[in-house]
């Protein structure tokens, strides 16, 4: 939690059919500390949860006309979080923080985007993560075959593999060291039988740094691309940045970018360094940015400007082209770190 | 609500949000009014930086009254505009083009 802020965290968990989203979250909400979690749930069938406060909501989309895939309202889950407000308004229940489980086809897109832009829920919730399980024993099929699987990896913040338990030690190296080229910018994570630190899942969101020194190192390693079967469009791009940024002329280059390529653009994170104190930190799924936020200092880390794209039909040439034509206007000149063709290729 | 014309915003741009948001919240006596210079600051300096981008199809940007920003052609059409998410859209729809930044036209 942000400290000082009395906005409640979101935190959200997506995976696919089977990835143990379920599992994760019954263990995790065991914890003490954890007990007054208010959670929805976007799933039909069984609900292997055993909670004080638990929902379970249909899925309702509100298209929104002209709306792009991930611009659409989700009416349900707008009205579910209003009326857990409510009830907390009225002392009918304690919640201090909400899980969102949603369905394992669900595109967390539209359900940023409604917390985001709905003026009663964006002043008080903010999205605090959004965490991906990815079954270690069958989510490299689901990657390449289920581009929903894909969509979900690449807008989590933090991705945990889950049923480790299940392969081997090497192929589950290797899963992590794909799952770091596919979304440079998230933390991977393991578990067993859903048996993990709560604090993962929790805490540790989008407004902390703490593992980011962890996550450059990981950037850094090499990786050798396995022979291209076919290609899945996906591309995903670390660019640094050695000199400040003009903060005004990044927003103007961002929102041009997104207004002209938002729905080819899955992910945006990183820190921009506006020549003061501390980086401001940006987060963005496709069309949706995330409120920038100002972080106080930079933690004993380089100042240096790093930003991690994720791409969908939209080769790294061209960002790295147009951010050359405007290295005038921003103040800096990029540099590639890394550049990853087909981290998820087959 | 904007002042100039009554119409409810309901989402603020996030090129629009304030950055120290939150400090911002942690704070117990607000003042009104006590960040607007630094607001129209903003405003004007992004005015500035926005023409040199919208020069190249001919078209003009002015902030207005610090709430809205006004979008001109040289034929003297215009076009008003809430923030930069909009203003994307109103200026491709005024110069008739395709705004792709990533454009070969754009970038020579």
């Amino acid at each position: 939690m942000i400290a000082g802020d009395s906005r409640f965290p979101i935190t959200i968990v997506t995976g696919f059919l089977g990835s143990g989203k379920t599992t994760l979250l019954a263990n995790v909400l065991q914890h003490e500390e954890y007990k007054n979690t208010a959670v929805i749930i976007n799933e039909y069938g069984q609900v292997g949860l055993d909670h004080r406060l638990i929902r379970r909501i249909e899925e309702k989309t509100r298209l929104l006309s002209g709306g792009c895939i991930c611009c659409n309202m989700r009416d349900d889950l707008i009205n579910e979080l209003k009326e857990i407000l409510n009830e907390k308004e009225r002392g009918e229940n304690d919640m201090d923080r909400v899980v969102i489980e949603t369905t394992g086809l669900a595109d967390p897109a539209p359900i940023l985007f409604s917390i985001l832009m709905d003026p009663l829920l964006t002043n008080r919730f903010y999205v605090d993560s959004v965490v991906c399980c990815l079954d270690a024993a069958n989510g490299e099929l689901h990657l390449q075959n289920n581009p929903e699987t894909l969509k979900q990896i690449v807008t989590a913040d933090r991705i945990i593999v889950t049923k480790t338990d299940l392969v081997d030690h090497e192929r589950l190296h290797q899963m992590h060291h794909r799952l770091h080229h596919l979304n440079p910018a998230a933390t991977v994570y393991g578990t067993a039988h859903g048996i993990i630190d709560p604090t993962v899942v929790f805490d540790k969101g989008q407004n902390s740094q703490n593992n980011r020194l962890e996550q450059l190192t990981e950037i850094q390693e090499k990786y050798r691309d396995k022979k291209v079967e076919h290609d899945t469009e996906v591309r995903s791009m670390s660019i640094k940045f050695y000199e400040a940024l003009d903060w005004t002329a990044f927003g103007l280059w961002m929102s041009m970018l997104l207004y002209t390529h938002g729905e080819k653009m899955l992910r945006i994170k990183g820190m921009v360094d506006v020549g003061e104190k501390g980086p401001i930190v940006i987060n963005g799924v496709q069309h949706i940015i995330h409120p920038p936020h100002h972080l106080e200092d930079w933690n004993g880390e380089e100042k240096n400007s790093q930003i991690v794209f994720i791409m969908k039909g939209l080769e790294p040439h061209q960002i790295l082209e147009s951010l050359v034509a405007f290295q005038n206007i921003l103040g800096s000149a990029p540099y590639i770190e890394e550049i990853n063709m087909n981290p998820y290729g087959g | 609500m904007c002042v100039l014309c009554g119409e409810m915003i309901m989402s603020v741009h996030w090129t629009d949000q304030p950055l120290h948001d939150v400090e911002y919240r942690n704070k117990k006596v607000v003042v009104a009014g006590e960040s607007q210079r630094d607001r129209r600051r903003l405003r004007l300096k992004r005015v500035n930086i926005a023409n040199k981008i919208l020069g190249f199809y001919g078209l003009k940007m002015n902030d207005w009254n610090g709430s809205r920003y006004t979008l001109f052609d040289k034929k003297g059409m215009s076009k008003v505009v809430n923030d930069l998410g909009g203003m994307w859209k109103a200026a491709s729809d005024l110069c008739h083009k395709n705004m792709d930044r990533l454009g070969p036209a754009f970038l020579s």
